[in-house]
């Protein structure tokens, strides 16, 4: 979980020291193509196919919600062990297609309304 | 190496006849240590016809002899030795240098205490015996060539002694160059057999004769069971098999030695350091062998409220308990003033980290934090293979085994509480309550999410075979491949949960299963496992001989179809070398086909059931295949899942 811990800290702080020109908005893109593109690109082995992270700590989940200029940086210069996509692997049109498919990835059910959960 | 040797011309008389002594008073007396001593050397007293039978012949002499028969072959009295170890099974695929032991096995002893298990490669009678060890206390017998067998072994071999799990290995070997048959028999003698695996035993020896058999098998299975617990090796010359037992022969007494303690001044400068911390944290590792050690942790972590940070090689901490505090670690290790490392394979990964690939190092601990070792790694260290990890330097390194040393530990803690301390240590009981909640209810959100993702996710396989097994005496026979289990399942017992291979040599864990089942079955506890299907791939005929013997596993495949940690690595490396990532399933995944593991079970003769990829239909899938479990038979439910 440290691992975990510090690569959800290592976002944040990416999403806060990210320039002003990865602080635009999203453009747009397409979640069917991002979903085809994020299992070409493998980032769904780590990240698994609903970015619920894998069962490890070196896997994190990808938070949900945050903004297009936190995960654009994490992906062109990432911080610890993920590797770097650059524009050449992944154009700025795809890296919006892979945002449309995570922003498109609804919410997971509480831990306390799944019964199975519970006990 | 299947071809027979004919040696009689004539029918097989009985053993009786020959030696004059009633085989079922022989065996009845045999069961007993003293007795089977007695027997032994009663029968190998009678100079049996056919003691030559192996002698080479002169060139053109015959080599028909009519009455030549072998009354009590030298495999018998070696069965007589291995009986008095309360060994219950041997597992091995058949083979000829050891075929006169076999042969006693299963005629002289009746395929009984020990029992024959067949299996269909070397490395699945390692790893069956190496999970059958470390859930029922003891060591199961392999018998394997001392070749070919023993090159397919080794890599199993070494995963136990890194687990620090005991079995007994019987090797076949010629050592009398001058009765080898020409061919294979000289293709697969050896002049050292234990020399491939010595790195990674405890001891080995090739006896010459029969009393020098009995004396270091006897010595072999004492030194295996003593902690540090190791594979040994037992080299068994044909020879001394096949012919026939003369003179005098006996079999040591055997006994047990008792376990190393730790030095009680030891022990006590241990106890004033943890009773002085602040925050002191319990790191275990390979600490408990029974429930015995988990009882004796749960007490000295009370007597502190020191919380324990389980590596998850063994069940050392029921989960439910408050001070089982195994997913706060970080935080645990990054705030302790003392930590106490209880057989820790890796003292020094449990202070820092490594970044790939740039290696650097990020410290985890304190730097002044005062670190207690008690093990008995500097026992078993050897310098080729480097199982012993980066050398990290205790305030108070204690050599003994941990498990043994926790009751002396402590008394001296007690011993050292003034009842102020007492007291204080007491107030910190309500804090550690909310925090063990807390980090419970963070592994259960965490496990949320994905929960209805198709494939399924791990933490979905794991939460819905614990809510099929919740009720049950159960035992998760491999309990590393997925972290999930360790995280929500209800743990109390030692046997709850097994731990992994022990070197991470992949192979391990569908035949550790079966092993570990093997033993369970005896106990009345009802065995499941999360298997990789990259591990199934390297040996599936382990599913015939748990269909064959009757062994009730449920294996629950985390089928991810790859070997997807070298996905990430190469992964990682395009991306350092600026090329392209999505090449990084060549070589590693496994589709195009995709194996169907349902169908693999049963063209096994194991009840299968899958593949499986809808989440809500992995728990109706598991309480069926556990039908068939809790009837005695094996049983496998192909789950298709998320990578990790």
């Amino acid at each position: 979980m440290r691992r975990l811990a510090v690569a959800l800290a290592a976002i944040l702080c990416a999403v806060l020291v990210a320039n002003a020109a990865l602080a635009q908005d999203a453009p747009k893109g397409s979640a069917e193509r991002g979903k085809k593109l994020f299992v070409d690109l493998n980032c769904y082995s780590c990240h698994g196919t609903h970015a619920q992270g894998g069962g490890r700590n070196s896997e994190p989940p990808i938070p949900l919600g945050y903004p297009f200029a936190g995960f654009l940086n994490q992906m062109r210069k990432p911080r610890l062990d993920m590797p770097a996509y650059e524009e050449k692997l992944v154009s700025a049109q795809e890296a919006a297609d892979l945002f449309a498919y995570f922003s498109s990835i609804k919410a997971a059910p509480a831990a306390k309304d799944i019964p199975q959960l519970r006990n | 190496m299947t071809q027979a040797r004919k040696k009689t011309t004539q029918p097989p008389q009985t053993p009786e006849d020959e030696s004059g002594l009633d085989r079922r008073s022989f065996l009845k007396g045999a069961a007993a240590a003293g007795a089977a001593t007695a027997a032994a050397m009663a029968a190998a007293t009678k100079v049996a016809r056919g003691a030559e039978a192996r002698a080479p012949k002169a060139e053109g002499e015959a080599n028909a002899r009519g009455d030549s028969f072998i009354a009590r072959p030298g495999s018998d009295f070696m069965l007589d030795v291995i009986r008095t170890l309360n060994i219950d099974y041997f597992a091995s695929n058949p083979a000829s240098s050891f075929r006169s032991l076999h042969e006693s096995i299963v005629n002289y002893g009746g395929n009984k205490k020990p029992e024959f298990l067949t299996c269909m490669h070397e490395e699945s009678s390692v790893a069956i015996a190496h999970g059958y060890a470390k859930a029922a206390g003891k060591p199961m017998g392999v018998l394997c060539h001392g070749s070919v067998g023993l090159q397919h072994a080794a890599m199993a071999v070494y995963n136990a002694w890194a687990d620090r799990v005991p079995v007994m290995m019987f090797a076949g070997n010629g050592m009398d160059a001058n009765k080898r048959r020409p061919g294979v028999e000289w293709t697969h003698c050896v002049q050292d057999p234990a020399g491939l695996v010595r790195d990674f035993i405890k001891w080995d020896d090739q006896p010459a004769s029969l009393q020098h058999f009995a004396e270091s098998t006897v010595r072999a299975y004492k030194m295996a069971m003593s902690p540090p617990q190791e594979p040994v090796l037992i080299t068994l010359d044909i020879d001394l098999q096949e012919e026939a037992i003369e003179g005098k022969v006996s079999i040591p007494k055997f006994s047990l030695a008792a376990p190393p303690q730790a030095d009680e001044r030891a022990l006590r400068d241990a106890a004033k350091m943890l009773v002085a911390a602040q925050n002191p944290v319990i790191v275990a590792d390979r600490c408990a062998r029974s429930q015995e050690g988990v009882e004796a942790l749960v007490k000295l972590a009370e007597s502190l409220q020191a919380p324990v940070i389980c590596t998850g090689n063994r069940m050392n901490m029921p989960s439910a308990h408050y001070l089982n505090q195994s997913e706060n670690r970080p935080g645990l290790i990054r705030n302790a003033d003392v930590i106490l490392m209880l057989e820790v394979q890796d003292p020094w990964g449990t202070l820092h980290g490594m970044g790939d690939p740039w290696k650097d190092v990020r410290r985890a601990a304190k730097p002044d934090v005062k670190v207690i070792q008690i093990s008995l790694a500097d026992f078993m260290m050897k310098s080729n293979y480097q199982d012993f990890q980066r050398f990290c330097p205790a305030d108070l390194a204690v050599s003994g085994d941990a498990q043994t040393s926790l009751a002396p530990l402590t008394a001296a803690v007690k011993r050292e509480m003034s009842s102020t301390r007492a007291a204080e240590l007491a107030g910190k009981a309500d804090g550690l309550k909310k925090r063990h909640q807390d980090m419970q209810e963070r592994m259960k959100t965490a496990a949320a999410l994905g929960w209805d993702a198709s494939p399924v996710s791990t933490a979905r396989l794991s939460v819905e075979l614990w809510n099929a097994v919740k009720n049950e005496n159960y035992c998760l026979a491999v309990s590393d491949r997925i972290a999930w289990p360790k995280r929500l399942w209800r743990t109390t017992q030692f046997t709850n949960m097994m731990g992994g291979s022990g070197a991470a040599g992949v192979g391990y864990s569908s035949p550790g299963a079966v092993g570990v089942a093997l033993a369970n079955r005896d106990k009345g506890i009802l065995t499941v496992t999360l298997q990789p299907d990259g591990d199934m791939c390297y040996a599936p005929g382990v599913l015939w001989t748990a269909a064959h013997h009757k062994i009730p596993l449920l294996w629950v495949m985390y089928n991810n179809r790859g070997y997807v940690q070298e996905v990430m690595h190469l992964q990682r490396m395009a991306g350092l070398h600026r090329r392209d990532p999505k090449t990084a399933k060549v070589g590693t995944m496994i589709y195009d086909p995709e194996v169907d593991f349902a169908k693999l079970a049963q063209s096994f003769g194991v009840w299968g059931e899958g593949p499986i990829s809808d989440p809500s239909k992995v728990g109706p899938a598991l309480e069926r295949a556990l039908k068939v479990v809790k009837g005695g038979s094996p049983a496998l439910v192909d789950v298709v899942c998320q990578l990790r």
